[in-house]
């Protein structure tokens, strides 16, 4: 059946009024799960608060074990889902550049709106920084144009590289996540003397 | 230790590891063989040497020719502009980034049209659409564009129109003149009367 727009069950028109609703959709989770506190965001890299950690590998292997289980009822068809080309040497860079930004500032772009939504200053300073940065990165492009398309290995998986099947990724990647789950809720144990444990 | 969180754990466990064991056939998207047989019936996947000729003279964007021939075959001779996709190899994901391409009309041809005709077979049960056979092949391409018979007298005007068409494209195809139907004009012999020249001497 899916992808809806490939495989002409739905128009390409839909596209931004899906963007919007999933954009909504994905605000709030932000929002819902605290990560409009810069607290929370930066408490992962000095290690008193993982609910980054959590919620990120929640959704990650939600969607990498119902992505399988979908392929196999023929509700998606995974070979037609776009993957974007890996260009290694620039994500590399990138990925410590973010992270440093991360620490720093305390949100990543998607946070930062949820906490100027929420009137946070410190969201809104961070957003005009973004702005800024992506304005220098646009005027100053050509310097390194060259190194920003450079190592392009195509629209690779890790089973296209490896020959390895996706379903055991996807197990490990389980297993290691479910393993930080518990070693991460021990350790805010010990770290944090006034910790609120959430029911459900 | 909250009862809750181990139990999702354990669900995400149990969910991980059936993807282990998720064996998945691959299924070839194909239509209903209803609708295969109705287009099978219709002789309007065909489509004739001359439209073929046209189009390719025209520089029509919209035709992709596909030789169905084997590699040697195609080396030998093939259209301009053809792609060879042999028969034997139609299913490999290369060949298919030809087929169902909005607004190109991919053409099969072989020497006749029973290996073209098969391919169309195979693209239209996988769902592909603009598709069409070269009717007669490469056989009728060479009596129709390279070596085109003049019509008898008696056939109908059209028939003559086609024959002019076909000298053209040949001389397209094949770089040959024409050849002058109009008679040679005899060249104008101009006899002049010989001026009679006054007499002269005399007595």
């Amino acid at each position: 059946m899916g992808p809806l727009i490939p495989n002409g069950i739905i128009t390409g028109d839909w596209n931004f009024v899906i963007a919007i609703l999933v954009g909504i959709a994905f605000g709030f989770i932000l929002e819902a799960s605290g990560f409009s506190s810069s607290r929370n965001i930066a408490g992962v890299f000095y290690g008193y608060n993982f609910v980054v950690l959590r919620v990120f590998f929640t959704a990650v292997i939600v969607a990498m074990v119902g992505l399988l289980y979908f392929d196999y009822f023929g509700w998606i068809n995974l070979s037609q889902i776009f993957i974007l080309p890996t260009f290694w040497p620039a994500m590399l860079l990138g990925g410590v550049i973010m992270g440093f930004g991360f620490l720093m500032g305390g949100f990543c772009p998607g946070t930062s709106f949820t906490a100027i939504s929420i009137g946070k200053i410190d969201g809104l300073v961070f957003t005009v920084g973004l702005y800024l940065g992506i304005f220098i990165f646009s005027e100053s492009f050509p310097l390194f144009k060259g190194f920003y398309n450079s190592g392009n290995l195509g629209h690779v998986t890790l089973t296209d590289v490896t020959g390895i099947n996706a379903a055991w990724f996807a197990f490990a990647f389980v297993i290691i996540a479910l393993a930080a789950f518990w070693v991460t809720m021990l350790i805010e144990k010990k770290v944090r003397k006034k910790i609120t444990e959430y029911k459900f | 230790m909250n009862r809750n969180y181990l139990f999702l754990t354990l669900i995400m466990l149990v969910l991980a590891a059936g993807t282990l064991f998720l064996k998945k056939t691959p299924e070839y998207k194909q239509i209903k063989p209803e609708t295969l047989l109705w287009d099978i019936i219709q002789p309007t996947r065909y489509v004739s040497t001359d439209q073929v000729a046209k189009m390719i003279i025209d520089k029509d964007p919209s035709l992709e020719l596909v030789d169905v021939r084997d590699v040697n075959s195609f080396e030998k001779f093939a259209l301009a502009n053809a792609v060879n996709v042999p028969l034997d190899s139609l299913l490999s994901p290369v060949s298919q980034d030809y087929f169902g391409l909005p607004g190109i009309k991919v053409v099969f041809y072989s020497n006749d049209d029973i290996a073209a005709d098969q391919a169309w077979v195979i693209t239209r049960r996988m769902g592909y659409g603009g598709t069409y056979v070269m009717k007669g092949g490469l056989n009728q391409w060479i009596e129709t564009i390279i070596q085109p018979k003049e019509p008898r007298e008696d056939e109908p005007y059209t028939a003559f129109e086609q024959y002019q068409f076909r000298k053209g494209v040949q001389m397209y195809f094949t770089g040959t003149k024409v050849e002058n139907t109009i008679a040679k004009k005899k060249k104008v012999v101009v006899r002049r009367k010989k001026k009679q020249v006054a007499a002269s001497g005399g007595c």
